[in-house]
This record gives structure tokens, sequence and C-alpha cells, in this order.
């Protein structure tokens, strides 16, 4: 249709429209190409922190565990790496029980003793842990025993998530340390 | 619509625009090209790039970001930099919203390289990339004579042609 009309008329609404769009498509190209012209450059020689410029291997989200898996490590309820900032904290009890009291930025994955955890929540709960930037994910459960958290805590070990801990005495101990 | 585009006052109501644009730009970028390895993570967990491209858009994006926000600011290449600026925001919100279709919990990367607690991705991030995205077409499609070096230049060029 614009090749049969032409031009847009000198003034009008549609010329001031298109009036230097041209210009501005092409000085957003130049920009671009010297910029990442730019940046590979510094990223090659002058950049502390510089990466290549195709990553040799896969990122790993799931991080893969050397060992077969199932492998947990008791702590006590005391124990500093629960509150710790780098610690994600998994909630392995039923969700009314979660809502009435649970460590806090714990995320809730209730263990059943019947059925598998859903690979899609696991990967979730992988996913949250690496973008939180976790060296370790603890979890807690019932403190029964057996325990639902050493449980979970075996089968996310299981699935290839490393440093994985459960708490000793579950939540009932947790919230017996908390006391004064 | 004519005179809405030939209206003068598009230049005073896009400078705040501007501004606010350029600071977010500038602001986003810098722990970017500080740490291009942990934005290169970020990009990663996005699940959207193949592998060959996510180091590269890492390394590449942050000062196209950077040098979009200074220009936009001074008014040099005003609607370039604002073309850039709502390109990138169109290829950030169709980055979120995939994300959040495929119902990945992680942080949105926009800023710092946040726990997921506290910069997660959520409808409110997409609403808002748009926003920002509407306001850099706004300054690309009406902002002809923006104050700031572009404008200086173009009332001289006027000025030497008499």
């Amino acid at each position: 249709m614009r090749e049969l009309m032409g031009k847009p008329e000198e003034g009008t609404c549609e010329a001031r429209l298109s009036d230097g769009l041209g210009k501005v498509i092409i000085d957003a190209l130049v920009i671009t190409l010297l910029c990442a012209l730019a940046a590979v450059v510094v990223n090659r020689w002058g950049h502390p922190k510089g990466i290549p410029l195709v990553a040799p291997k896969a990122y790993e989200i799931l991080v893969p565990c050397p060992e077969p898996g199932g492998v947990v490590t008791a702590l006590g309820p005391g124990d500093a790496r629960i509150a710790a900032k780098d610690t994600f904290r998994v909630d392995a009890r039923e969700a009314g029980v979660f809502k009435a009291w649970h460590l806090s930025t714990a995320m809730n994955v209730t263990y059943d003793y019947l059925d598998p955890t859903p690979k899609d929540l696991i990967k979730r709960l992988a996913q949250r842990a690496a973008s939180s930037r976790a060296q370790q994910v603890v979890v807690y459960g019932d403190g029964e025993d057996p325990d639902t958290g050493e449980q979970l805590g075996k089968e996310l070990s299981g699935h290839g998530i490393k440093n994985v801990f459960f708490v000793r005495g579950g939540a009932p101990a947790l919230r017996k340390a908390a006391r004064p | 619509m004519s005179r809405f585009l030939l209206w003068r006052g598009h230049a005073m109501l896009a400078l705040p625009a501007r501004v606010y644009l350029g600071v977010i730009f500038i602001y986003a970028s810098i722990h970017k090209i500080a740490d291009p390895g942990t934005f290169a993570l970020d990009v990663a967990t996005y699940d959207l790039l193949p592998l060959v491209l996510v180091n590269a858009m890492a390394i590449i994006m942050p000062p196209i970001e950077f040098v979009a926000g200074v220009l936009i600011i001074v008014g040099w290449r005003t609607r370039a930099a604002g073309l850039l600026i709502t390109a990138m925001m169109g290829i950030f919100v169709v980055a979120v919203s995939m994300a959040l279709a495929k119902g990945l919990d992680t942080s949105c990367g926009c800023f710092a390289s946040q726990a997921m607690e506290e910069d997660p991705i959520t409808g409110l991030t997409v609403l808002r990339d748009v926003v920002w995205m509407l306001l850099g077409a706004y300054v690309v499609l009406f902002d002809r004579r923006p104050l700031g070096v572009d404008g200086f230049l173009m009332r001289r060029r006027e000025n030497d042609a008499g």
C-alpha cells in the first residue's frame, strides 16, 4: 500500500511519524555494535571477572552429586547453620502445621511416606535454592521416628542436591531451642 | 492527532521519563557489568536461551543498558537510546512472562543478584516492565526535539541555515 501511495506528504501526521525513524534505527544498531565490540574486548582482556564468550559447560541449576545419593547429615536444633544467611530451609511437615509455625523463609514441601515427592516440585526447590545462592539445604520435619525431615532430606540428596542436612528432633526441637 | 504529534510540550513531558529510565538502566547495568559470571547464571536460570548464547548475552547486554541509560539522560542520540531501551524492555517482558508461565520461582536478576525472596518475578514485574517499555516508546515516537545535546544541535543547525 505504501509503495502504491508513495512517500507521505510533507508536514502530515504520517510524515512526522516516519520522520528520521530510519536514522534512529541505524543509530541504535551502531550503538549496539560498538557496545558489543567494546564489551567483548574488555571482557576478554580487561575485566578481572571476565567469562568465556561461550560457556564451556551447562550451568548447573540442579547441582549433581558425585555420590549415589541419599546422604544427609544431622544437625542439632541449635546449630548456627540452620539460621545462616546462605542456608535454604525446607519444612517437610503438612501445610496446616507449616502455616501455624515455620522458620523464616522456609519452603513447604510436605513429605509423604506413600507417594514420592513430585519431580517438578523438587526441580522448583532446586531452582529456588540455586537462585537464592544457598550453600546448603536444611530440612526439618515432625521430629518423629522416623522423621519426615530426614526422609525428605534423603530424597532431595538422592535427586542430586548436595549439602543437604536435617534437623535432629525436627520442628518441635527447633521451637524448644528458640524459647528463652 | 497531527497537532498532538507536533506539540512542543513533548520535550518537557519526556524529560522526566528519560531521566527516570536512564537512572534505572544505569543502576541495573552496574552489578551486571561488574560480575558477568553471576549475571550469566541469572540468564541461565531463566532457561530460555541455548547455552552458546548465555555468556554472550551476559557480556554484551549490560554495556548496552549502561550506554543507552547515559545517552537518554544527556539527550544525545536520544531516540536511538529510547529505541534500545524499548527493545530491551520488550525482551525482558517476554523472558519474565515465559519464566512465569513455566512456573519458575526465580529471582528477577534485574537490579542485583538478589535471593529469590528479595526480588521474585511476579505479574507485577511484567507490569512494571511494560510501563517502562511504553515510556521508552513515548520517547522514540514523540520526543522529536529532545532537551539536551540533540536539541542544542538541532537549534544550531537551524540558526546556521538562517
